[in-house]
């Protein structure tokens, strides 16, 4: 096999270098985040933004959305808020957050996500919902529910595919908390819960008079699904 | 407006000439500029794709792969460390759009399968135990290996997850689609569900596929 050929030659001692072709990215995402932290009216935005080019967010939502320190939003994130949105501020991202790519955060009230948050790739939060109750119009003109507020603690670690929906109320997501893969979370959870499945529960959780962390009863219902179907 | 019910086109938009054109020539550039344990012959990645050329060494590629737009192949290991590959994909392999494999221990990804979009398979988890500390600076844990069979087809959304120990699938096995698999499954097996269990599966002894896993006697499948 070809390895080092003359292009860029690297040398067995040394680490071969990035490729020069990353540059452009980068270079790109550089530029377009000074772009709108120039250009856009955010409500807030801090220092050592990082957004994708291609990521969907408008100037005209602008006002209505928060941006911490460092905040990183990677390729092809939608950030939205409905025309029918309500309050002042309608999406808050706290310092250090990594919105991955391909997420959707669709926000009609409030969506806050808090400090030091990881987000995987493929992720849906979304306070609101369409409304389907009249069975004579077709869905999409009925508009959205009232919906209701969608608070994620800080330090928590949101896994790849996983959706975020709130119809009503308010759902929050305790601190260090973690989503795993392909969840769909509707409810709150405590701080320090490990949450799988669909519908969500919860299968692990810190326990803080014994300090350490427990298997919930409702992980012991999950082994006896799984056992004996997978070996 | 033309009904295009009488007319048959009878070659290509020349319009896809560029992309086509463009995936060629970035693949020529990986082949010559990246250090990849090895490459095979006729393998067309995309130029969205996201390969680090510092880890390209830990990567070991098969002949006829296609990577489409987005999709990634990431290792979490210091680019310093010397060692075996980490990504192994055998031949024919198609990954599809925004697809993620993301390495530490093993990945080996045998002949002939099938990733739709927006698989994720990964052999660690970031580590959430300190409670003190935001996961997001805990690092990555211990984490396994994992080994998809030949043949096999993962449907869109799916995500294998091996947090330690050994993740095998066996050949021909079918991950429906938005399935969690973390755990191994014999070969010819249909998963499905948030976790994952076999649905379907092939009974060598009455030589059809029967609902449910096969059960006892345990038979010796053929490999």
């Amino acid at each position: 096999m070809k390895r080092n050929s003359s292009l860029l030659p690297s040398h067995p001692h040394r680490q071969p270098m990035e490729d020069p072709l990353s540059l452009i990215p980068r270079a790109t995402t550089k530029l377009f985040s000074l772009w709108i932290k120039a250009m856009y009216p955010f409500a807030a935005v801090g220092h050592d933004l990082s957004v994708h080019p291609t990521c969907l967010l408008s100037r005209r939502i602008a006002p209505r959305i928060h941006l911490g320190n460092s905040v990183v939003i990677r390729k092809d994130t939608w950030l939205n808020v409905l025309p029918e949105a309500s309050g002042e501020l309608n999406i808050k991202i706290g310092d250090n957050c990594l919105i991955g790519a391909q997420n959707v955060i669709s926000a009609k009230n409030l969506i806050e996500i808090e400090h030091d948050v990881i987000i995987g790739t493929s992720v849906l939060i979304q306070d609101h919902n369409h409304a389907y109750e009249d069975v004579a119009r077709p869905i999409r003109t009925q508009g959205p529910m009232p919906g209701g507020r969608i608070r994620i603690g800080q330090g928590s670690w949101i896994g790849h595919g996983v959706s975020i929906v709130c119809n009503q109320e308010e759902l929050v997501i305790g601190r260090n908390s973690v989503i795993a893969a392909n969840a769909l979370v509707t409810r709150s959870f405590p701080a320090f819960s490990v949450i799988v499945g669909n519908p969500a529960r919860l299968t692990r959780q810190y326990d803080p008079s014994n300090g350490i962390w427990m298997g919930a009863a409702a992980r012991q219902a999950a082994v006896v699904v799984c056992s004996g179907e997978i070996s | 407006m033309s009904t295009g019910t009488t007319r048959r086109a009878r070659s290509q938009d020349p319009l896809n000439l560029g992309p086509r054109l463009l995936r060629r020539l970035y693949t020529e550039w990986l082949r010559r500029t990246y250090p990849f344990a090895s490459m095979g012959s006729k393998v067309s990645i995309h130029h969205t794709c996201k390969i680090d050329r510092r880890k390209a060494h830990r990567i070991k590629l098969g002949s006829h792969i296609r990577m489409e737009k987005d999709s990634s192949l990431g290792i979490s290991l210091q680019p310093e460390q010397e060692g075996d590959p980490v990504i192994i994909i055998d031949d024919n392999c198609v990954i599809h759009w925004r697809s993620q494999i993301g390495a530490k221990n093993l990945i080996h990804i045998e002949r002939d399968v099938l990733i739709a979009q927006d698989v994720l398979i990964v052999d660690q988890n970031h580590a959430y135990e300190d409670i003190h500390t935001p996961i997001a600076d805990q690092g990555f844990t211990e984490g396994g290996r994992i080994r998809i069979g030949e043949g096999t087809f993962i449907a869109h959304g799916a995500a294998i997850i091996c947090s330690q120990g050994e993740l095998i699938l066996g050949r021909n096995c079918v991950v429906a689609a938005h399935s969690v698999v973390t755990r191994s499954a014999p070969p010819y097996s249909v998963l499905y569900g948030n976790p994952a269990r076999i649905i379907r599966q092939y009974d060598p002894l009455k030589e059809e596929w029967v609902t449910g896993p096969v059960r006892a006697p345990q038979t010796e499948l053929v490999p």
